[in-house]
């Protein structure tokens, strides 16, 4: 198992209000799974994938990665969303001042590859990724479907266990959208055999996952 | 320094246009350009006027005087011992006998206290390089007059001035009875240290004793050394060489607190301008609080990515800290530039009866550029450090449920 989910209880306080956005949430993802999490707006999946990958603090329950306890709050977090996890955001979040190769390079470079390694593995991923021609483009010469791509690109960068991806294709058209999940779909079933765990509200989309989950009233039903 | 920041330093050097020519630096960059200029400008005018008016006082006054321990005239033959003794000493270069008496000046109803000071023609005259109008060697009946003195006394090349000696034991029936005799000006002495321009006169030594009715002799003997910040050193070696009938006495004792008050008010003027640069580093920080605003997505990406809090904010303390220091480094230019302009310039000169001297002069020296760079990076690097506190505190979460 790569990753547990326990019990995970997640509460914020709005004006005076409490929002139980989880409030038994679990999960099991093993190697090679492809795992997609639907639900309404606000429903709480963003705030799972944000636990799961120590970019947030549940109240209460437990996480589990590579069969160690850990919490976001851990010195160790950062390293363990370095070397075993990557990340894909609805908005690509790259940085502006670095060309593509430069942002796809920059968690190997964390890792503490040098930059030469770093920047082979970074055009090796962007060309196995269809962006041989967009190497040297910043992330403003990109389209959004590219962007996206390059940010996928960055999420693999340190072969991580697992890719957590918050509605990859949100800001995304159609031809992107189907372009992206094409993509994912491929890096899970070819030889990558990549673990994902993505959320999504595009229902059709998820389809294609091995296992789909809905969270609703802050639990997590298999669909 | 780690492969990541490497990486960083080496982009922002590669492509300055674009990672360190940002609008919101202009104000930072303008600021401690300007601060730092002016700090380097004030140093190196105060270190100029410190050390110009050392270099006159050590060039119109003796390094070392040697008189006579019971205020007696040294005699020519005593006179010619010591030089002969002293002058086999490698840090002197001169040995000149002299005499030095403070005399009254006059030219119709106005009076002056001057300092004459009598020297031997025919040997090495010491002021040479000062007479700026006339002639360097003297006649018998005629002298040197210090600029200021001849203008404060109406007084030109050619003209006569009448020099007093009151002594108070040459009293007649008629009264004090003073030595008087009219000079001739052959030539003006300028050295810019006021006190002297406006006070000295010389004469011949055989012109000076007829005035003063004096014997042979002489009032001291005058020492030039090498160097004479080694003065007083020498000064106490030759006391004990020459015995309890002469006394050596180095410039320190006359002119030494001047100088340490001179070099005080250099040091006062430094830590002034330097709260200029501590104003300067009022943009720093907001610089370096608004690129931390405009990079939130990147400083998130990068702590998800596994970027320790102190590297990220070691890059941005890069980032801001090579514009930070560039920036100081033009302002030391600027500072070069703005201390030759004020020594060009002619339209404001110093009073040289307030400041002793009566030119601006700047001096570069390279502890003074080292110091104005340490003290200013410093700063701005305490100035750099202190937003960069909110790198520690953001939360990843936080920026990236607001960019959605």
């Amino acid at each position: 198992m790569i990753l547990s989910a326990k019990h995970l209880k997640k509460t914020y306080i709005d004006s005076d209000q409490k929002i139980e956005v989880l409030t038994d949430a679990c999960l099991d993802v093993a190697s090679g799974d492809m795992i997609c999490i639907t639900g309404k707006s606000g429903s709480g999946k963003s705030t799972m994938l944000h636990i799961m990958g120590l970019l947030d603090a549940p109240d209460s329950g437990e996480l589990i990665i590579g069969g160690n306890k850990i919490q976001a709050q851990s010195p160790k977090a950062p390293m363990i969303r370095n070397r075993d996890l990557g990340f894909v955001f609805q908005f690509h979040y790259l940085v502006e001042d670095l060309t593509a190769t430069e942002n796809v390079a920059l968690p190997l470079m964390i890792a503490g590859q040098s930059e030469t390694k770093a920047r082979a593995r970074a055009q090796e991923l962007l060309c196995i990724l269809g962006l041989s021609e967009r190497l040297r483009r910043y992330p403003n010469q990109l389209s959004g479907g590219e962007q996206q791509r390059v940010s996928l690109a960055r999420a693999l960068a340190n072969s991580p266990k697992l890719v957590l991806a918050d509605e990859p294709t949100g800001n995304l058209d159609p031809t992107h959208s189907k372009e992206v999940w094409d993509l994912i779909l491929s890096l899970n079933k070819g030889e990558f055999k990549q673990t994902f765990v993505i959320v999504t509200h595009d229902v059709e989309a998820a389809q294609a996952a091995d296992q789909i989950f809905e969270l609703v009233n802050g639990i997590l039903i298999p669909a | 320094m780690d492969k990541l920041e490497l990486f960083f330093i080496k982009r922002y050097l590669k492509t300055p246009k674009r990672n360190l020519f940002r609008f919101s630096f202009v104000f930072m960059v303008l600021g401690i350009v300007l601060s730092v200029g002016i700090l380097s400008a004030g140093l190196n005018l105060f270190q100029g006027y410190e050390s110009n008016l050392k270099s006159l006082l050590l060039d119109s006054f003796a390094h070392i005087g040697i008189q006579s321990s019971y205020g007696d005239l040294i005699s020519e033959q005593d006179s010619a011992t010591i030089i002969n003794q002293l002058s086999r000493k490698a840090e002197i270069i001169s040995a000149i006998p002299s005499l030095e008496y403070p005399l009254l000046a006059q030219k119709g109803d106005k009076i002056r206290a001057i300092n004459l000071r009598a020297y031997d023609f025919s040997l090495e005259f010491p002021y040479q390089k000062y007479i700026n109008e006339g002639a360097i060697k003297l006649q018998s009946g005629e002298v040197i007059v210090g600029h200021y003195l001849a203008e404060e006394l109406g007084l030109g090349l050619g003209d006569d001035i009448e020099l007093n000696y009151p002594r108070f034991d040459r009293i007649t029936p008629l009264g004090l009875q003073t030595a008087q005799n009219r000079y001739k000006i052959a030539a003006l002495y300028r050295s810019g240290y006021y006190e002297s321009d406006r006070s000295l006169v010389i004469s011949t030594l055989d012109d000076a004793r007829a005035l003063m009715l004096l014997p042979q002799g002489y009032s001291k003997i005058e020492l030039r050394l090498k160097d004479a910040d080694k003065a007083g050193f020498f000064a106490r070696e030759y006391s004990e060489d020459l015995g309890q009938n002469f006394i050596a006495l180095p410039w320190n004792l006359y002119a030494e607190s001047l100088l340490r008050l001179v070099a005080m008010e250099k040091w006062l003027i430094f830590i002034v301008f330097s709260f200029l640069v501590l104003i300067a580093g009022i943009n720093v920080i907001s610089a370096v609080s608004t690129i931390i605003i405009d990079k939130r997505s990147e400083i998130a990406v990068l702590k998800t990515l596994g970027a320790s809090p102190r590297t990220i904010k070691r890059l941005f303390a890069l980032r801001v800290g090579v514009v930070a220091i560039l920036s100081v480094l033009i302002g030391q230019v600027f500072g070069v530039l703005l201390s030759w302009f004020v020594e060009k310039q002619s339209f404001y000169r110093l009073k040289g009866d307030v400041y002793f001297i009566d030119t601006l002069g700047a001096k570069i020296t390279f502890p003074n550029l080292l110091i104005v760079f340490l003290v200013a990076s410093f700063l701005i690097f305490l100035c750099v450090l202190f937003p960069l506190r909110q790198i520690q505190k953001m939360q990843i979460i936080e920026v990236i449920r607001h960019k959605h």
